[in-house]
């Protein structure tokens, strides 16, 4: 009867729903079960993460069995809250110079003394502040070369010069990489740079900042801005640029004064899969791994043995390579000129005010 | 509305006594739910603002007279006030047309007013940077008449315009409730008695719509206040607004403190908003 | 004047649905930017969507999250809708207010409080804690669409079935329920929209393997201009036509049966 037809409809749909919510339930321990074991990994996306897959991830899954995931984005903020939280939403980061100082001041990393990494280093500063160095980059210039048809920057004082080059600037949200910029904008010699004039730093970024239309914080955001014109000139990595004129786009890249800073493989603090992550990090300082990894995401590998599985013309296109080597500068970050943490509060209120 | 009104056989069957405990069970599982899930966490809210990192009115001292803080507030209400207005501007003549348009044609319009009240407002944000890009239409068509426009996208302009498209719904369905109860009688009387048509406007249909304007002012004003995600996806990083700084707060710095007490006076305010609405009209016609 | 309205009133309708429109020929668009109108044309970023469980994780989690969210919604607020249209009691109305409440507060406020509470519980970053979450939120909502069903329901009904002989569970079974089911699905529908799409506190309170699609869609839009990113709204899109369209045809539909 009409009754009990409605009464079966309504049962089942009730049941569905229950079932609904079990799944809802049981979803993630779903997944927990048929992976053996899981390490996850915060990555930069784009071409680094594919880098990064196809040299790091891959050949570690294959010694160890154990499935790496890729977690994005990268936030120095998230690796704070885990250790507070108790939820790791990723293992192991990527710090720069700057970051891993505030980090073991904070102590959100797994120090690494006592490690077969620490005991035994596979070459010279291979562990740094609890990090494991990996590779350097270079915080570089760049621009729209149809903005700039007569004369373009060749330096920081130029990026800053806003009248004689006009147009919008970008640069990245981080204050240890940001404020010797402004240093060398002002004119200070880029091998006198540390300790620092903090205040002189602030002083000079105020005069590049009402030009300043978007303080990036993610790799692939400040490709994507150079790539859709948004911006005229940007101080961002130097692969992100390399790979937009290899696809043909109508950018320029200026090499001097170029900015490196090091990247190191870093564990977050109390994370339950220790053991994995200070394997992973390890092994991703083979010197095969390293070199495949930075030539597909074009970056310069800081272990020397690396450098015997590149060739001539792909080291030639790396941050550390000899011809680069009068124009680039480090930062030294021990050797910063204040609280590196203090210092980076100042900055995000500055960039708000 | 007691059940026991209806036939002597119902309302015998029903016990005296557990008539007036029914309510309260029914309620149960609801108010503990949302005591447990609702007014325990926002507490916690109001207590981290006073004790985290240490016991004291520290934050609060620090949001009274912080200029970046106050700066930061100014601009909220300012950009809130700003975009409440535009919608008002842009929604009255909508729901004007819809009053006005044949009943087929008003729920077409309702259609689409309904469609962008339903679609996600990241979707809708995400659509403000295509069309407000330097390689969007918009741009191209300004380039096209020639008029010089400077940077469309990360700007004021670009998150007030963005908010107004999201928040446009809230209005228009607001005046559209008091204006399609307006007889039109009352209208062709008002223009038969030798009134103008502005005059019509003015002395007829604004005060008839009165409540409709503040009902949409209110609940526009509110929603943006608070409004986290369209800001910092296409405003400017010069001209944040009190939710993103919250968000800052608690993302990069684990500034719980003073993060709960930004978050305190931001709801603070909208309390105040509401209840000052509450006191006038009653809340249960703002979201009736 | 009224000319002037009512052109007025067109323009800014072409305001409203503009953008609304333009996501859907973005999401056939062959670069990977926010170049419009595009470049060229291609399908290949539906399939990068449907192909990369990056995207139809979160989906999938956000899917069941507002499937249990709904239920529990409705579990709870339907009970409440009867005790507080049907009875007269002290303290109704500010239980009234209570229930109201999650309206009133900004999501970033309650966002930072879920994730301290969570936290401390154990539950962040997991499913039933958003779910529990989701649901405080979408109560107020529930609530003011079965309490207009409720009452504009004719009790006579019940009464008739009563004075035949009916108990009150029969009659609530075969009378009442199907009469205010449409308020009751409608109910429901909002509570699983409002959880599918709601992004603040998902922003603070979600994680990696609870990942709603809103916190995927954010952080996606904030670092790329993926056409991923409109593909998803397009679907998006569509699907919320597809759920406000679909109800209109029905009521039309019985309404020209009976």
């Amino acid at each position: 009867m009409q009754n009990h037809k409605q009464g079966h409809l309504g049962r089942r749909a009730a049941l569905a729903l229950g079932g609904g919510v079990v799944a809802a339930l049981a979803a993630p321990n779903v997944r927990r079960l048929r992976a053996a074991e899981v390490l996850f990994v915060n990555t930069w996306g784009g071409i680094w993460e594919r880098a990064a897959i196809k040299n790091l991830f891959e050949p570690f899954t294959r010694d160890t069995g154990i499935e790496i995931r890729p977690v994005s984005p990268v936030s120095f903020a998230k690796l704070a809250q885990q250790v507070r939280s108790g939820a790791y939403e990723f293992d192991v980061t990527t710090l720069g110079g700057g970051e891993i100082i505030r980090a073991n001041q904070a102590k959100i990393i797994e120090p690494l003394e006592g490690t077969d990494l620490a005991k035994s280093p596979p070459f010279h500063g291979a562990v740094f502040q609890n990090g494991a160095t990996s590779h350097a980059f270079a915080t570089v210039i760049a621009y729209q070369k149809a903005r700039y048809p007569n004369g373009a920057p060749t330096g920081w004082a130029d990026f800053w010069d806003q009248g004689k080059f006009p147009g919008s600037r970008c640069m990245q949200r981080y204050a240890s990489r940001v404020l010797p910029l402004g240093l060398v904008a002002d004119g200070v010699p880029t091998d006198t740079l540390y300790p620092m004039d903090i205040d002189r730093a602030f002083r000079s970024l105020d005069k590049i900042k009402p030009a300043t239309r978007v303080w990036w914080t993610q790799g692939q955001q400040s490709q994507q801005l150079l790539r859709d014109g948004e911006i005229d000139m940007i101080a961002l990595w130097h692969a992100r640029v390399l790979e937009l004129q290899d696809e043909g786009k109508p950018v320029e890249i200026v090499w001097n004064q170029a900015q490196i800073d090091r990247a190191y493989w870093v564990v977050a603090k109390g994370t339950p899969r220790r053991d994995a992550a200070l394997r992973y990090i390890e092994a991703a300082l083979k010197p095969e791994r390293l070199a495949g990894f930075c030539r597909d995401a074009m970056l310069g590998p800081l272990n020397p043995a690396a450098f015997n599985h590149l060739s001539e013309a792909e080291a030639a296109r790396m941050p550390t390579a000899p011809a680069y080597k009068g124009k680039v500068f480090e930062q030294d970050v021990l050797n910063f000129g204040g609280d590196v943490n203090a210092v980076t509060q100042r900055f995000e209120r500055w960039i708000g005010a | 509305m007691d059940e026991a009104a209806g036939s002597p056989a119902v309302s015998r069957r029903i016990a005296p006594q557990r008539a007036s405990l029914r309510p309260w069970l029914l309620l149960m599982p609801l108010l503990v739910f949302l005591a447990a899930f609702f007014l325990v966490p926002l507490a916690q809210v109001a207590m981290m603002s006073v004790t985290e990192p240490e016991f004291g009115f520290g934050h609060y001292a620090s949001i009274a007279t912080d200029g970046f803080y106050l700066r930061v507030l100014a601009d909220t209400f300012a950009t809130a006030l700003l975009v409440a207005t535009c919608c008002l501007v842009l929604g009255f003549p909508l729901a004007y047309a819809m009053a006005a348009a044949s009943p087929n044609m008003a729920a077409a319009m309702m259609i689409v007013v309904t469609m962008s009240f339903w679609t996600s407002f990241l979707v809708r944000t995400y659509a403000w940077m295509v069309l407000l890009g330097r390689s969007g239409p918009i741009a191209a068509l300004l380039d096209w008449i020639g008029l010089p426009h400077g940077e469309l996208l990360f700007t004021r302009f670009s998150s007030t315009i963005a908010m107004t498209h999201i928040l446009l719904p809230y209005m228009v369905v607001s005046l559209y409730a008091v204006l399609r109860k307006i007889e039109p009688s009352l209208l062709r009387s008002a223009a038969s008695l030798g009134a103008s048509p502005t005059s019509v406007l003015r002395h007829v249909v604004l005060p008839l719509a009165a409540p409709g304007v503040v009902n949409g002012l209110t609940l526009v004003f509110v929603l943006c206040l608070g409004f986290y995600v369209t800001p910092i996806l296409l405003g400017s990083p010069r001209e944040q607004m009190v939710a993103g700084v919250i968000g800052q707060q608690i993302e990069e710095f684990l500034n719980f403190g003073e993060a709960s007490a930004l978050a305190v006076v931001l709801l603070a305010s909208t309390l105040i908003v509401l209840g000052l609405y509450h006191r006038r009209f009653g809340l249960d016609k703002l979201w009736g | 004047m009224r000319g002037l309205l009512l052109s007025l009133g067109a323009v800014v309708l072409a305001f409203i649905a503009a953008p609304l429109l333009i996501v859907v020929p973005m999401s056939f668009s062959s670069a990977a930017s926010l170049e419009f109108p595009p470049p060229g044309w291609t399908t290949a970023y539906y399939g990068a969507f449907f192909g990369d469980a990056r995207w139809t994780q979160p989906t999938i989690n956000s899917i069941l999250i507002a499937l249990a969210v709904a239920v529990l919604t409705m579990a709870m607020v339907t009970p409440a809708t009867f005790a507080l249209v049907r009875h007269r009691f002290a303290g109704k109305s500010t239980i009234n207010l209570l229930l109201m409440l999650p309206l009133a507060v900004p999501h970033i406020v309650i966002a930072i409080g879920y994730y301290a509470y969570l936290s401390d519980l154990r539950l962040l970053q997991t499913f039933p804690g958003v779910i529990l979450a989701h649901t405080a939120l979408s109560v107020p909502m529930a609530f003011l669409v079965l309490s207009a069903s409720l009452k504009g329901f004719d009790r006579s009904l019940e009464r008739a079935a009563m004075s035949l002989g009916a108990s009150p569970a029969a009659t609530f079974r075969h009378v009442t329920l199907p009469v205010l089911w449409p308020g009751f699905a409608a109910a429901a529908l909002f509570a699983f929209i409002q959880s599918f799409d709601e992004t603040v506190v998902a922003l603070f309170v979600s994680g990696r393997d609870s990942m709603t699609l809103p916190r995927k869609m954010f952080d996606s839009i904030r670092t790329t201009a993926d056409p991923v990113i409109a593909v998803v709204s397009t679907l998006l899109f569509f699907t919320v036509a597809a759920l406000v369209i679909l109800p209109m045809l029905w009521r039309s539909f019985s309404r020209s049966r009976s």
